[in-house]
Parts: structure tokens; C-alpha cells; sequence
């Protein structure tokens, strides 16, 4: 253990000072304040008011984390093993009185506390900049709120980070490694959720059609309804959507954090919309599984990049 | 004779038994303490497997190998606490200095954390790098990383040192400096294990040799134990040197028993016989009139090409 809290360590040193780990929390820090403000100020123009601003705020915060977290953990991690390999330094540690579990130890270690810190400090200061901007009080629900984010967002980033690590396991030039981590992740960001509602669309063919105004009594917009053949295929859309989804880690992250933040909308009998804002321990004991998931994910990538690691044999 | 190494019926296969590659095919081999053993052979003879497996890095498929006394499978960290490698292609930390490098490889050597300091600086001083301690590897030559690797190994005092490859791609100063350097650490009574695929290096530095081919040692022994079946095969040649313009008597050199040629050319002449005549010869030349023209008497050593070629069944 002695010496994979001395490899942990020369790593974190290494993290901290890279430039690239700062290129990503600038990054980060720039997008969530951008987006917060554009977003106030849109609410400014429009005439709006928004009852808990600081929801608002931090809701822009996670869907800014949903792309910088996988990016920070495969920053992190696509050359921890294939990077020593690369440069001939594995073979130099691997020359030591060490076991190699040590190394992999280290680069866990130091990369979960690099991970823990960059979010929780990336995240504060991009809420503290915005609080600032915006003059908002915090309640001690939105607190417990804003933990919770940032402790899901520090395993989503350490899913990746042990997803990418196993990458780097198996092959012996980091490139290989980044383009792999890089393409799962847009697989998962950006590919599976519109793949999965054209699958979705194929199996059920096309929507059933709808009048262009279906005008309650008295001539509300608000209470528009809509047909129940039309929510009916439009919920199975969403349903085998979520069901392709719940292979990507991504939508499990989604999944918890959204709820943290936003409305939740559910579909009522008639075809209305139902708004509310659910406490923190129904969306964790409503999200039980997303959270299980979220915490499977990286062990299991950890478990064989162990095996991997421990058993490849270097020449 | 107190070995160093010694192994038997080392097996070493990549892939499945039945189909994978072999890589060493059966080697046993002595390596005695005190000595500069040269593992000889061309690229893919499997010297690096060989030298993976002595110090732990890779496993064989069969046979056994100790190292200091110790099993290089069932006792790793024991051969490496007394090892020190320099294993082919190795790598730095190219952000680091070499005192960073040094002192975090001390750590991991087990070296107090009050000594490393101090001992990262006694090598490099070693290796002739103290005033280039707080430089960063990036900005050192080859040559330099290569005494910088030299100096890794000392860090620990190690009773054997490996060197794989070691002269690769260096110039020749930087070359003719290693060997000093490894003649220098054998007088202080270190024993040295170094492979290459450079004929020369074995003569010029050896005092034991392996020559390795397709994963077999076709010839192991002292520098003299290696060349003695090639002269009793091939003969032993001799050189005389003579006054200029003396005309030398042959007759009595040729009516020694066994000698089978005898050829002058101008202040020089080759005797070659079947057996060792060295004694005869020298009783010869020291009468008279000999010894008013000879100037020298030297055995002939055969060339490490011809040593070659004659153990893999040449000429």
C-alpha cells in the first residue's frame, strides 16, 4: 500500500500541474457560466420570473457536467497504462521491488481524488460565479441538492475514468486509447439516445396523427389535450428508448440528475402535463437502480482493467 | 564456482502452448557472481524474454530460474529488491528532472525518504549528470538518458546488474563510455548480465558469454572456454613481429610438431597450428637468432564473427 500511495502521489502531482486537466475545468468553468447566464438572461427578456432560480442555475451546471465529467475521466485516464508503456516507464517501475497492483492503485487513487476535487471545485465556483451574477438565495434544499449532484457527477466522471483506464489496459499506444474513450463516449452522448428513438420509431411505425388545435373549453392553451392514441405511442417511444438507453451509463447519470434540478413531467390520464418538483429521497428511492448502475459501472471496468493489468505479462 | 544465475530448461511460450510462439526454447544457463556475462544473439533470440523472466516481468511457460539464490517466479520482489534493470526502450518522465526522476524511483526502491535525496544525487554524480540534476529528462540526449537509465540502477546498490540491449543507438563515445562504465562497476565486485546483439561488445568487455539463437544457448562459457573448440576445429594462429628488414629463418618454426602454416609478410609472420603450441613457440623465439629479430609474440584471437558463425555450424 506504501507504494501506491507513493505512485499515487508523484500522479496527482502530475494531474494537477497538466495543462490539460486546466484546459478542461477553464472549459467547464466558461460553459456553465455562459450557459447560466444566457439562460437568466433570457428569463430577463422574456418577462419571466422563475420560482427557484438557483435550480435553474444548477440545472445548466449538470448538463454542462453530462459532457466535461466522461470528458475529465477519459482525459484522466486513456494514457495512465498505455502512456507508461509507451514512454518505457512501466518497465522501469515494473523493475522495482513492487507489486503491480501498486500501480494501478496509484493511478486510482490519485485519479479519484483529482476527479472529487476538480468537480466539487469546479461546480462551486461555477455556482458561487453565477449566485453572484444573479443575486439568488440558496435554501438548504438546494444545498442538498448540489451535493448530491456532485457526488453522482464524480462517480459518472469515475465511470468513465475506470472505463477508459481498461481501454488503456489492453492496448500499448494511448492514441488507440483516447479515440476508443473518445468514440464510447460519443456513442454514448450523442449516438445511442437518437439511435434508440429511430429503433424505437421503426418498431412502431409511424406517430398517428393529430389535429393542429385540440381546444379545451374556454379556450386555454395551457390545457390543450392531446390524444390518447397519440401520448400512448409516444410513451412506448420513450419507453423502448430508455430500455436501448439503459445500456449507457450516460442516460443512468441523466436519469438521477435531471430530477435534482427540473420539474418532473409525467403524461396524466388525459393527456396533460403534470409538473412538480420531487424531495431528494424519492428521487434516489424512485432512481435506486440509475444509481446502482451508476455505481456498478466503474467497478466492474476497474475490476478488469485489474485483471487485465495484473495478468498481461511485459516484455 | 558461486553463480548468480543460474537456469534450467527455461520454456517460454507466447500464446497457446501447442500453437503459440516459442520464445526460449529450453534454457539452462550459469551465470557466474563477480563476472560481466555477455548474452549474445540476433534480434528476436529471445535475450529480452530471457531477461524478462529473470527479473520477474513476464513468466515462463516451464523451467525454473534463480537469481541470487532466489526463485525469479516464487521470489520476485526479492530478485528485484537485489536487481538492477536497464531494460531495452526505457523511459523517463520527460516532465520531470532527473533528481525528480531519481528520487521518485528511490522511493519505490525502498531507500529511506532522508536518503533518497542524497543517493539520487551520489549516482547521478556516478554517471557524470550532478550538474544537469535539476534538468528536465526532455531536454537530455540520448547518451544522457542512457547514463540517466545507468544511473537507476545504481540507485540501489544492486549485487547484479542487467542491461538489455544497452549500447543500442548510442554513438560510439557514448558506447565506449558504457563499457568503461561497466568494467568500472565490475572492479567494485558488481556482477553484470548484458545482452546485445554486437559481436564486438562481447569481446571487448566479457569475461563469460551465452550465444543465444531461436531461443536456444548454442554455446555458454569463460571468453577462453568459447574459443577453445573453435582453435581446436579451426587451429590456433599466432602472430610474430619482427625487426624491420630482418629476414626471418622459418625451417624450425614449421618443424614444430602440428603446426600446419606458417606465412611471412614483411615485418610480420603468421604461424598457425592444430594444437596449442604457445609454449614451443615462445621457447623458440627467445634462442637465438630469433631473439635478436623478434620484437613480439601474440596469440591470435579469433574473430567474434568467426566465433559465431562456427557455433551456428558455418564455416
Amino acid at each position: 500500500m506504501v507504494n501506491a500511495l507513493l505512485i499515487a502521489h508523484k500522479e496527482f502531482t502530475d494531474m494537477i500541474t497538466s495543462k490539460r486537466l486546466w484546459l478542461i475545468v477553464g472549459l467547464f468553468l466558461l460553459l456553465s457560466v455562459a450557459s447560466t447566464y444566457a439562460t437568466s438572461f433570457g428569463f430577463r427578456i422574456a418577462g419571466l420570473r422563475v420560482a427557484r432560480p438557483m435550480l435553474t442555475i444548477a440545472s445548466n451546471l449538470s448538463s454542462t457536467m453530462s459532457y466535461m465529467a466522461p470528458i475529465l475521466g477519459v482525459a484522466l485516464a486513456f494514457d495512465a497504462i498505455s502512456g507508461e508503456r509507451e514512454r518505457g516507464t512501466l518497465r522501469i517501475l515494473l523493475s522495482r521491488p513492487i507489486f503491480r497492483e501498486d500501480v494501478i492503485n496509484g493511478k486510482i487513487i490519485s485519479a479519484l481524488v483529482v476527479i472529487g476535487l476538480t468537480i466539487t471545485a469546479s461546480s462551486l465556483v461555477s455556482i458561487s460565479v453565477s449566485i453572484l451574477l444573479h443575486n439568488v438565495t440558496v435554501s438548504v434544499d438546494d444545498i442538498s441538492r448540489i451535493c448530491l449532484f456532485i457526488v453522482f457527477s464524480i462517480v459518472f466522471s469515475f465511470a468513465y475514468y475506470a472505463l477508459s483506464l481498461f481501454i488503456s489496459t489492453l492496448f500499448s499506444r494511448s492514441s488507440y486509447s483516447l479515440i476508443s474513450g473518445i468514440g464510447i463516449w460519443i456513442f454514448f452522448a450523442f449516438i445511442l439516445p437518437i439511435a434508440s428513438s429511430l429503433v424505437a420509431t421503426v418498431l412502431l411505425g409511424p406517430p398517428p396523427t393529430i389535429p393542429l388545435f385540440n381546444r379545451t373549453q374556454g379556450g386555454q392553451f395551457g390545457n390543450m389535450s392531446l390524444p390518447e392514441s397519440y401520448v400512448s405511442y409516444y410513451r412506448k417511444v420513450s419507453e423502448i428508448s430508455s430500455a436501448i438507453q439503459t445500456v449507457s451509463i450516460n442516460h443512468h447519470y441523466s436519469q438521477i440528475v435531471n430530477p435534482l434540478f427540473g420539474a418532473a413531467i409525467s403524461i396524466g390520464p388525459a393527456g396533460s402535463r403534470v409538473e412538480r418538483t420531487l424531495d431528494v429521497p424519492t428521487i434516489i428511492s424512485s432512481h435506486a437502480i440509475d444509481l446502482i448502475v451508476l455505481i456498478i459501472f466503474p467497478i466492474i471496468f476497474l475490476v478488469a482493467s485489474y485483471m487485465v493489468f495484473t495478468r498481461r505479462q511485459e516484455k | 564456482m558461486s553463480l548468480a544465475i543460474e537456469t534450467e530448461s527455461l520454456v517460454k511460450i507466447y500464446g497457446k502452448k501447442d500453437s503459440g510462439v516459442k520464445a526460449l526454447d529450453g534454457i539452462s544457463m550459469k551465470v557466474p557472481k563477480a563476472g560481466v556475462y555477455g548474452l549474445f544473439g540476433p534480434n528476436g533470440s529471445g535475450k529480452t524474454t530471457l531477461i524478462s523472466i529473470l527479473v520477474g516481468l513476464l513468466l515462463p511457460t516451464s523451467g525454473s530460474a534463480k537469481v541470487l539464490g532466489f526463485d525469479a517466479v516464487k521470489d520476485s520482489i526479492e530478485v528485484r529488491r537485489r536487481v538492477g534493470l536497464l531494460p531495452e526502450g526505457f523511459g523517463f518522465y520527460d516532465h520531470m528532472t532527473a533528481l525528480e526522476n531519481l528520487v521518485f524511483l528511490a522511493s519505490l526502491d525502498g531507500i529511506p525518504p532522508d536518503r533518497r535525496r542524497v543517493r539520487a544525487l551520489e549516482v547521478l554524480e556516478a554517471v557524470g549528470l550532478k550538474d544537469r540534476a535539476n534538468a528536465k529528462v526532455s531536454t537530455f540526449s540520448r547518451g544522457m538518458k542512457q547514463r540517466l537509465g545507468i544511473a537507476q540502477v545504481l540507485l540501489k546498490d544492486p549485487e547484479l546488474l542487467i542491461f538489455d540491449e544497452p549500447t543500442v543507438g548510442i554513438d560510439p563515445e557514448g558506447a565506449a563510455e558504457f563499457r568503461s562504465m561497466v568494467r568500472r562497476l565490475n572492479e567494485e565486485g558488481k556482477t553484470i548480465l548484458m545482452s546485445t546483439h554486437l559481436l564486438y561488445e562481447v569481446g571487448m568487455i566479457c569475461t563469460h558469454a551465452a550465444i543465444i539463437r531461436g531461443g536456444r544457448i548454442m554455446m555458454q562459457g569463460s571468453i577462453e572456454e568459447l574459443y577453445r573448440p573453435f582453435r581446436d576445429a579451426k587451429g590456433y594462429s599466432y602472430e610474430i613481429h619482427v625487426k624491420p628488414g630482418s629476414n626471418m629463418p622459418l625451417q624450425e618454426i614449421r618443424l614444430l610438431p602440428e603446426v600446419s602454416e606458417v606465412v611471412q609478410s614483411n615485418d610480420k609472420v603468421v604461424v598457425v597450428a592444430k594444437k596449442d603450441i604457445g609454449g614451443d613457440l615462445f621457447s623458440l623465439v627467445s634462442k637465438s637468432p630469433y631473439r635478436e629479430i623478434v620484437e613480439s609474440l601474440t596469440p591470435l584471437n579469433p574473430s567474434w564473427e568467426d566465433i559465431y558463425r562456427f557455433y551456428q555450424g558455418g564455416v
